[in-house]
């Protein structure tokens, strides 16, 4: 009867039984669509993965777009990391970085009552009930106050609750389409979970949009909305509206070269600055967290998500990506062994093999580092880091846990800023802010 | 001005005995062992007492239709209010209702708790009969703005349905121990949307429509071939 056309989400299942369900039905869906996959391979031997690949990413779009709140955040995150997942499943996922249901006018006055006594309308000039975009755990309204327009961010109730319980469901489907061993996606898991629960803290996301935003208030072509602490909560964020355009829509009125490049420079700027000189980056680079102004500037809107580096993690990585270090062997697979990539009870064979491999692998991000201007427009580039992705992926050596959690968030934020520059097509000074390594070898 | 004094003099009263039951209740736990008891403690007379209320249920009675009373004052007089739909009035009173009996958690928790067996508690009695007749208000604006779709019989029993959406919402709030009562707050939004998703045109109208339109145009076996 139903075919699979856009399902809408007029629905969200309650309990954490239905939500099981929901995912059950899903796990059902993939296992028939192997089927049909396998089958069919056995008349057509040629036929890749793509197929099925699309199929499963529909079945568990529907499935996660139901679910909404930290589910929803899951699948932004999978559908960040294009390196470690198949195209078809990118695709799907990108739309749930656009879409979800709306909360009803009258719970969004009771969370307002909820926090300030008062009502939207008594705290501001304006307020638009309808909400004009969803924020994945949150929804986004505009409002005006004393000829300004503002954005007002409004978080879901019960998403803090639910992230736990979604994570544990969706544990069977990470393990399944990242393939990926126990105990990895466990170490995967806490931290992601660590930092979802830190995104449900609304003061502590305006506490560091304010500190980032002033701390990066001098880099080129950046800007920040202002924020009001004053109109804030634990649930409600005001901020000045950035007029703009999203990613996507900004591409689709053909920019000039020049343009993207300005964007691109400005996106580096603002990554790099922050990783070399913050020690903490914004850690959610999906393009629904920028806007790009009419007069051509990058503006960020989500500090939600933030990732602090530590020292022990940051020298010893960075090293590897910026000095000579890969001379030595000795010295390297010492790094590898401070970031856990090389574990002490690994045979020396071991070691070579994940020596030549992590090697080779830090050789390929490193690269827009290596030269002062890299041109992300560059396809080579990326079919050579996404066929090597594809190559690791399939090898039973790192079916296991390596390298330390912070590498989680670090190559989410890279491999993230790199994809957005390569659809942008920039072209960028890559010497602006570079890593810090004075203290290695200390 | 004679009568304005007067008029405060009883509310102040009204709301005093109300105040020292609610205080008598949750400090020993139980009713008063009787109104005599009762009054001797507050120093006033029996027939003080009588004067506002014929027993304490009906004390109770009165506080839980005097939040209802300004639940419905409060959201009527929104600025938004007028722009609301049905469905949003109704999931505005919910809110409301449940914001304002936080403050009287304990109370409700003594109250509500007590009571046994099914059907509508004799407590809440005035309570339902101002929520229907808000519910019906609601409903019929709903029916002909054609938000909600107008069902002969079933129509007049949506009232009904809201009114056991209420009692549903009460006992989770009862039961609720999440921090800011945020799960009542979902069971609300969630809740309410069904009810008047139900409430709404859907494909049961239409497969009616269609099985009517079938059995009026009659031979329906012959044409099947039966």
């Amino acid at each position: 009867m139903s075919d699979n056309t856009a399902k809408e989400q007029n629905s969200i299942p309650t309990s954490k039984v239905e939500r099981s369900a929901k995912f059950v039905k899903t796990g059902f869906k993939i296992g028939g669509n192997y089927i049909k996959h396998y089958s069919k391979k056995l008349f057509n031997p040629e036929m890749d993965k793509s197929e099925l690949n699309e199929d499963n990413a529909t079945d568990i779009y529907q499935s996660l777009s139901e679910l909404k709140g930290s589910a929803l955040k899951v699948a932004q995150m999978l559908s960040m990391d294009k390196n470690l997942l198949p195209q078809a499943y990118v695709d799907k996922f990108t739309q749930s970085q656009y879409n979800a249901p709306p909360l009803s006018g009258p719970l969004i006055v009771q969370t307002f009552k909820k926090y300030f006594g008062k009502e939207p309308g008594q705290i501001y000039d304006k307020f638009n009930i309808r909400s004009t975009n969803a924020a994945s755990i949150g929804q986004v309204h505009q409002a005006e106050l004393k000829g300004k327009k503002l954005a007002i961010k409004i978080q879901y109730p019960g998403v803090g609750d639910s992230i736990s319980s979604d994570l544990k469901l969706i544990k069977p489907f990470a393990f399944r389409m990242l393939g990926m061993s126990e105990k990895e996606l466990n170490i995967y898991m806490m931290e992601v979970e660590e930092r979802l629960l830190e995104e449900t803290d609304y003061e502590l996301e305006v506490r560091r949009s304010i500190e980032f935003s002033e701390a990066c208030a001098n880099l080129n072509n950046v800007v920040f909305p202002k924020y009001y602490p004053e109109l804030s909560s634990k649930r409600i964020i005001t901020m000045d509206w950035l007029q703009g355009k999203h990613l996507r829509e900004f591409l689709a009125t053909n920019p000039s070269q020049e343009l993207r490049d300005q964007i691109g420079q400005a996106l580096w700027d603002f990554y790099n600055f922050q990783q070399h000189e913050l020690r903490a980056v914004h850690a959610d680079p999906h393009p629904g967290n920028f806007m790009i102004t009419p007069d051509g500037k990058l503006g960020v809107i989500d500090f939600g998500c933030i990732k602090v580096m530590p020292e022990d993690f940051y020298y010893p990585f960075f090293a590897l990506t910026s000095t000579n270090l890969f001379e030595s062997k000795e010295d390297t697979i010492k790094a590898f062994r401070k970031l856990e990539m090389i574990l002490p009870n690994d045979t020396p064979a071991q070691i070579e093999f994940y020596y030549t491999m992590f090697k080779q692998m830090i050789g390929l991000f490193a690269k827009p580092y290596i030269t002062n201007e890299f041109d992300f427009g560059e396809k080579a580039f990326f079919d050579e880091l996404f066929g090597f992705g594809e190559k690791v992926s399939k090898m039973p050596e790192f079916k296991q846990a390596r390298g330390v959690k912070h590498f989680i968030y670090v190559n989410r934020t890279n491999f993230g800023l790199y994809n957005i520059l390569h659809e942008l097509k920039a072209k960028v000074k890559t010497d602006t802010y570079k890593p810090h390594v004075e203290a290695v070898g200390t | 001005m004679v009568t304005l004094t007067r008029k405060s003099n009883i509310m102040a009263t009204t709301e005093s005995i109300q105040k020292a039951y609610i205080d008598f209740v949750l400090t020993e736990g139980t009713q008063p062992k009787s109104v005599y008891v009762f009054a001797k403690q507050n120093e006033m007379a029996e027939e003080e007492f009588y004067k506002f209320f014929g027993s304490f249920d009906a004390v109770e009675q009165s506080v839980w239709a005097d939040l209802t009373h300004k639940t419905l004052a409060e959201i009527r007089k929104q600025e938004i209010w007028p722009q609301y739909s049905a469905r949003e009035k109704a999931l505005s009173f919910f809110y409301s209702f449940f914001e304002l009996l936080k403050s009287n958690r304990s109370f409700a928790v003594y109250s509500i708790k007590k009571q046994r067996g099914f059907g509508t508690p004799k407590l809440l009695e005035p309570t339902k009969e101002l929520f229907e007749s808000f519910a019906e208000g609601i409903l019929n604006e709903g029916i002909e703005t054609s938000e909600l779709s107008d069902r002969k019989f079933f129509s007049k029993r949506y009232k009904d349905a809201l009114w056991v959406q209420f009692g549903f919402v009460l006992n989770f709030w009862i039961n609720d121990d999440s921090a800011g009562f945020e799960k009542t707050d979902e069971a609300i939004e969630k809740g309410v949307n069904v009810t008047f998703d139900l409430f709404q045109r859907s494909p049961i109208d239409n497969l009616f429509e269609y099985g009517k339109f079938l059995a009026k145009n009659g031979g329906l076996k012959e044409k099947m071939g039966f």
